[in-house]
């Protein structure tokens, strides 16, 4: 168990409306999300922390505009790695006694301003690129659709199992206002991106920011519990030249640290906000976790998840670099989420970054887990 | 890890011609041209030569590719390039029908190849094929391409 375990909660949630043309500056989303959660959680925060890749709000600026008396901030430079394990960094503050209340929050206009559809990993010197560029290699979408062409050929999964991952994610968005998608169109008439990768199987580019208020537990007596927190990575989709499983991604590396710092198995888990940036990442997650067996993924992709992503996830309610799906479950565990899970009192949340990234489980309180 | 910006300096774009005649190209061929650096040009020289080489550690013997400074299996540091088959299996591929690099006629395949030596190699799938008859194993043998402005570059076509 680890020393921060049930000590801190999330005691307010807060979002923008997501658009693909805010027409307002990062700082007045996130001062905006930043509100709403605050409200929603009662207290006033003495600590901010963000993450951001040159693209969002700083954190002394949002503090300003807040009129918060800062103590401990930082910012983080990382994507959608941070988005579970930023609970773990305000988890710690607060356990240590540095911090009373952390306001967290990812601000951006990633469809109108800096997209991200030519952005790299780089690893090493990052010498790679001289191998890659020549031939036309670009940007996360082609980089993981090299790694998903391999996962179909390792699982036997088709394009038709792409089309339900992303059918569920639209279906689910339909009772979501949120959401950016909340029509079931034809994915076969999805223009294709990067084989075998369409337009529909990956996230929406999105405006709009997140913010999240974690208070220590006895203040927020009926708040969702930061539970467990890992972060990890190893070799695989990260860098393809050198690995054995170009298909691996973050989870093969936190699922076993994370399950075993929460004292809990995968049957224990009740609703799974996974980071789904790209469709095959959701079948790729529930092998990893232990939600699904490898021989179960097609019936079970074909059935629809009803406890993975209720809300639509980063496919159809937006892209606020993952931040948004942890906000959702904590809601879930709240019992006001989106295709409310009966009863959650256990959920998952990921965040993905190649074959680097972190998970988080976050618990109801008063159950006994 | 984190995403990172592209565009950087061991990558350059047009114009920005390292030689008289990439001015000539300029405006017919905006693709990235490969810069290399004191680590990867041996490989790059050889490619001119229309030989493709991969660094093999002197004190474990194993073979490394994409070039490293230091050898990834024993630390070694003297990685000098050898010359290898060209002869590989498609590991895994991708059908690019969106650029986001200047230059690019779509559609168009990535792949990491497996060597039969043993590492991985990237490049393009061209010559006597489809886009989309392209597999994962397909057998692949190297095949040298003019970059205007740069010179040969290493492809890949079915053996």
């Amino acid at each position: 168990m680890q020393g921060f375990s049930g000590k801190a909660a999330v005691a307010g949630v807060g979002m923008t409306d997501l658009s693909r043309h805010s027409g307002r500056t990062e700082l007045q989303l996130a001062v905006e999300a930043a509100r709403h959660a605050i409200d929603e959680a009662g207290q006033r925060p003495d600590a901010i922390l963000g993450y951001h890749l040159g693209d969002s709000a700083p954190v002394i600026h949002v503090a300003r505009e807040l009129r918060i008396e800062l103590g401990w901030h930082n910012e983080i430079y990382g994507g959608g790695t941070q988005c579970a394990s930023i609970l773990g960094d305000a988890a710690m503050l607060i356990d240590a006694g540095l911090a009373r209340t952390v306001l967290v929050y990812r601000a951006l206009n990633g469809r109108s301003g800096r997209r991200m559809n030519t952005l790299s990993l780089k690893l090493g010197e990052g010498v790679e690129e001289q191998f890659t560029h020549p031939y036309g290699l670009a940007g996360p979408v082609q980089q993981f659709a090299l790694a998903a062409q391999r996962y179909l050929h390792h699982t036997g999964l088709t394009e038709e199992h792409l089309c339900a991952v992303v059918r569920g994610s639209r279906t689910h968005a339909v009772a979501n206002p949120r959401a950016l998608r909340r029509e079931v169109e034809d994915y076969w008439a999805s223009p294709m991106v990067a084989s075998p990768l369409r337009r529909a199987d990956c996230c929406q580019e999105t405006d709009g920011a997140c913010a999240l208020v974690i208070t220590s537990a006895d203040r927020a007596p009926a708040a969702p519990r930061v539970h467990a927190v890992v972060r990890g990575g190893g070799p695989g989709a990260s860098a393809m030249d050198r690995t054995d499983d170009v298909t691996r991604i973050f989870s093969s590396h936190v699922a076993g640290p994370l399950f075993a710092a929460a004292g809990m198995t995968p049957a224990d888990v009740d609703v799974a906000l996974l980071y789904d940036a790209y469709s095959w990442l959701v079948p790729r997650q529930l092998e990893d976790f232990g939600l699904c067996a490898r021989a179960d993924l097609a019936a079970t992709l074909h059935d629809g998840l009803a406890t993975v992503n209720p809300h639509g996830g980063l496919l159809s309610e937006g892209y606020v670099h993952g931040l948004n799906n942890v906000a959702e479950a904590v809601r879930q565990l709240r019992g006001d989420g989106v295709n409310q899970v009966p009863g959650a009192e256990v959920a998952l949340c990921t965040g993905f970054g190649g074959s680097y990234g972190s998970a988080a489980i976050l618990v109801r309180p008063g159950t006994g887990r | 890890m984190a995403f990172v910006k592209a565009g950087r300096a061991d990558v350059i774009t047009r114009p920005c011609p390292p030689t008289k005649r990439a001015l000539a190209w300029h405006s017919m061929d905006p693709r990235p041209l490969p810069r290399p650096n004191a680590l990867t040009a041996p490989y790059w020289e050889a490619c001119r030569r229309g030989e493709l080489t991969v660094q093999r550690c002197r004190s474990c013997g194993r073979r490394v590719h994409l070039p490293e400074p230091v050898c990834p299996h024993c630390g070694g540091t003297d990685l000098p390039y050898e010359a290898v088959s060209g002869h590989g299996r498609v590991h895994t591929f991708s059908v690019v029908h969106r650029a986001f690099l200047p230059g690019f006629a779509i559609p168009y395949v990535i792949a990491w190849i497996d060597l039969e030596e043993g590492v991985r190699a990237f490049g393009g799938i061209v010559g006597d094929i489809a886009p989309d008859d392209v597999r994962i194993g397909l057998p692949v043998r190297v095949r040298f391409d003019d970059l205007p402005g740069f010179g040969h570059i290493p492809n890949w076509r079915p053996a």
